[in-house]
């Protein structure tokens, strides 16, 4: 009987950390693992004194850390110094604390959009630190790229296996639908959703063609669980499904007015910009570990992600 | 007339500290100008409520941030970690205490040796990010690197003027002369007087070649006064002497060897490696800004040194 883990996951009530925990329940809890899921209510992790007495009273031997300050466009543009300063107490007080409390594995949640802005694709692992992020959200890219550093810093120093993990855009329940600062597919949900109900048009954004990977977030939780229990090593791991099922920001909204039942009239906004034609990534050392791993199909999980928004009009994040 | 400054130099007792200290003496003190040169003994910048003390005693406008945990090869290998955390939080202590107590301005001092380890030449001031650093020291120069990208966010968030200069291979009194992690001229001085003690040859690392541009702590403190007075762009601008003045590692030894009075046997040790051929620092910036500075002539700035050495066996940091 493997070791008992007591597994922490910061930043739990987001979409990610709900993603973690449907991932648990499709599969049944095992007996060797106790999972502690905490909020920002549980502890404020910008506070050392705050962070130590969490683990002090949880004991972790795992932590799955996902808590951050996220903003989206328009907060990040005007505040990336208190991103950056934010985002970087949070991951110093979590490493360290972790390291002061023997927890033998720390896995840490970046972001495709840590990359950098000038990049040759697909992107893949080893591109991390080549050179500047977008220039929107700098202060939170550049915080995040620390993690990395510390790993590898707590690896040559101390034998410590924190790593983390890279995923692609992610959507399902519990996601941010804000328009302003939520991301393109629940946007598209929101708005299909809002269309539906007040009769106005479904409006796309640019021209539709731009092309995405998309992860499900309760694949994406699977994923977690086989990082937990089988990834050793320090450098990142990108998550996400291949290049071939990438699709165009038209596909899906053609998609989601289809699973949403809006059959009204759909525009195309061109005044609005593209941004990036394709952002590819790269799964490919995530398919050498796990070649046989079948993502949600798509149309399954969008239809699963608007069920849960029509069922949860209060708890809906708008 | 200009306003009053009242300027702390934090590290102000190292190589690049004594050097501002020399410029200003040189010069003589200019009037609505009042120098604080502190070290570790005024304050520990690892710690917050120690930083602000210092800062409500002095009450800067101005601050020369030059403190640093340095390591030099050895130590930095196994301890990349703590340098990138403790060097992380001193910048964070200075840099946001000096924007709590409403500095005006605050100018860190970076290095050519934070740049990417995979690099064209010569380096210049946009290519900071652009690749991971080298290995042996990512931890001291990720924690330079942040200083940037911190200076850019207070200045987007706040309107701040904090920024820096990028120096490298600068040379003076007050170095460190230590031939296992000093740098290579006080390297050179050092087993100059030892050879001149001992009656033993002097020995030359490799053989000779290489072309190297430094930088004499006088001329850097020059341009530290200059920095402190005109320079308002937050962006790093690199204070290096020109290529042109470039000097191959068995001239500086020659120019050494005459400044020291040696007149034993010099060896060429052909076994040891040169290192890279020419590491050339673009000065373009500088030069656009200031096309008349005059540098101290080499000959003239290492018979300084080694006079200096001399006179004071008892500063001398072995």
């Amino acid at each position: 009987m493997p070791a008992k883990k007591v597994i922490l996951v910061t930043g739990s009530s987001g979409l990610v950390g709900h993603g973690l925990r449907a991932a648990i329940e499709q599969e049944g809890r095992r007996a060797d693992e106790q999972w502690h899921f905490v909020t920002s209510k549980d502890a404020d992790l910008r506070d050392r004194a705050e962070t130590e007495a969490l683990f002090d009273s949880i004991k972790p031997t795992h932590v799955i850390h996902l808590a951050a300050l996220v903003g989206g466009l328009f907060r990040n543009l005007d505040h990336n110094l208190d991103f950056y300063r934010t985002n970087t107490q949070i991951n110093d007080n979590v490493l360290a604390t972790s390291h002061k409390n023997n927890v033998q594995k720390v896995i840490s949640c970046l972001s495709t959009c840590n990359f950098p802005n000038k990049a040759k694709y697909p992107i893949d692992e080893t591109m991390l630190h080549c050179g500047p992020p977008h220039e929107t959200n700098f202060g939170y890219s550049y915080a995040k790229r620390m993690i990395d550093v510390q790993n590898k810093g707590y690896y040559n120093q101390h034998g410590r296996l924190y790593t983390s993990v890279i995923p692609t855009s992610v959507f399902g329940p519990h996601d941010n639908f804000n328009l302003q600062d939520g991301h393109v597919l629940p946007g598209l949900i929101r708005r299909a959703f809002d269309s539906k109900a007040d009769g106005n048009p479904f409006v796309i954004w640019g021209t539709g063609s731009p092309r995405r990977q998309f992860i499900y977030s309760l694949d994406l939780g699977r994923l977690f669980l086989w990082v937990l229990r089988e990834y050793n090593e320090v450098t990142p791991l990108i998550l996400s499904a291949g290049a071939d099922r990438e699709i165009s920001i038209k596909e899906a909204a053609e998609l989601i007015c289809e699973t949403v039942g809006y059959h009204g009239e759909v525009i195309q906004d061109t005044t609005k910009s593209d941004g990036q034609f394709k952002k590819t990534v790269s799964n490919d050392k995530m398919r050498k570990y796990l070649p046989d791993f079948k993502f949600t199909p798509f149309k399954q999980a969008i239809k699963e992600t608007c069920e849960w928004y029509a069922a949860n009009s209060d708890k809906v994040r708008k | 007339m200009s306003d009053k400054k009242v300027i702390l130099v934090t590290g102000g007792t190292g190589l690049v500290g004594r050097g501002i200290r020399a410029a200003v003496e040189r010069e003589g003190p200019r009037e609505g100008e009042q120098w604080h040169f502190v070290s570790s003994q005024d304050g520990d910048l690892r710690d917050r409520d120690a930083t602000e003390a210092l800062f409500d005693k002095i009450r800067p406008t101005h601050v020369i941030h030059l403190a640093a945990l340095v390591g030099g090869l050895f130590r930095n290998l196994k301890y990349n970690l703590d340098i990138y955390r403790i060097n992380s939080q001193i910048n964070e202590n200075v840099i946001s205490t000096s924007h709590k107590y409403n500095v005006q301005k605050v100018v860190s001092c970076l290095s050519t040796c934070i740049f990417p380890d995979k690099t064209t030449y010569p380096i210049d001031e946009s290519m900071i990010h652009n690749g991971p650093p080298h290995d042996s020291a990512f931890g001291y120069s990720y924690s330079k690197r942040m200083i940037d990208v911190q200076n850019k966010g207070y200045h987007m968030q706040h309107g701040r003027t904090y920024t820096s200069v990028i120096a490298s291979n600068v040379f003076g009194p007050y170095d460190n002369f230590n031939p296992e992690n000093g740098h290579v001229l006080p390297g050179l001085i050092r087993k100059a007087f030892d050879a001149k003690a001992d009656g033993n040859p002097f020995v030359i690392w490799g053989t000779g070649s290489p072309r190297r541009q430094f930088i004499y702590s006088l001329d850097l403190g020059r341009l530290f006064l200059w920095i402190l007075r005109e320079y308002n762009d937050v962006t790093p601008i690199i204070l290096a002497a020109d290529e042109e003045s470039e000097i191959s590692i068995k001239e500086a030894a020659d120019l050494v060897v005459n400044a020291v009075g040696f007149k034993g046997e010099v060896i060429q040790d052909t076994s040891k490696p040169d290192g890279p051929l020419k590491k050339t620092t673009s000065n373009a910036k500088l030069r656009r800004l200031l096309p008349d500075f005059q540098f101290t002539p080499i000959k003239q700035a290492i018979q300084e040194t080694c006079d200096w050495y001399a006179a004071n066996p008892d500063k001398v940091r072995k």
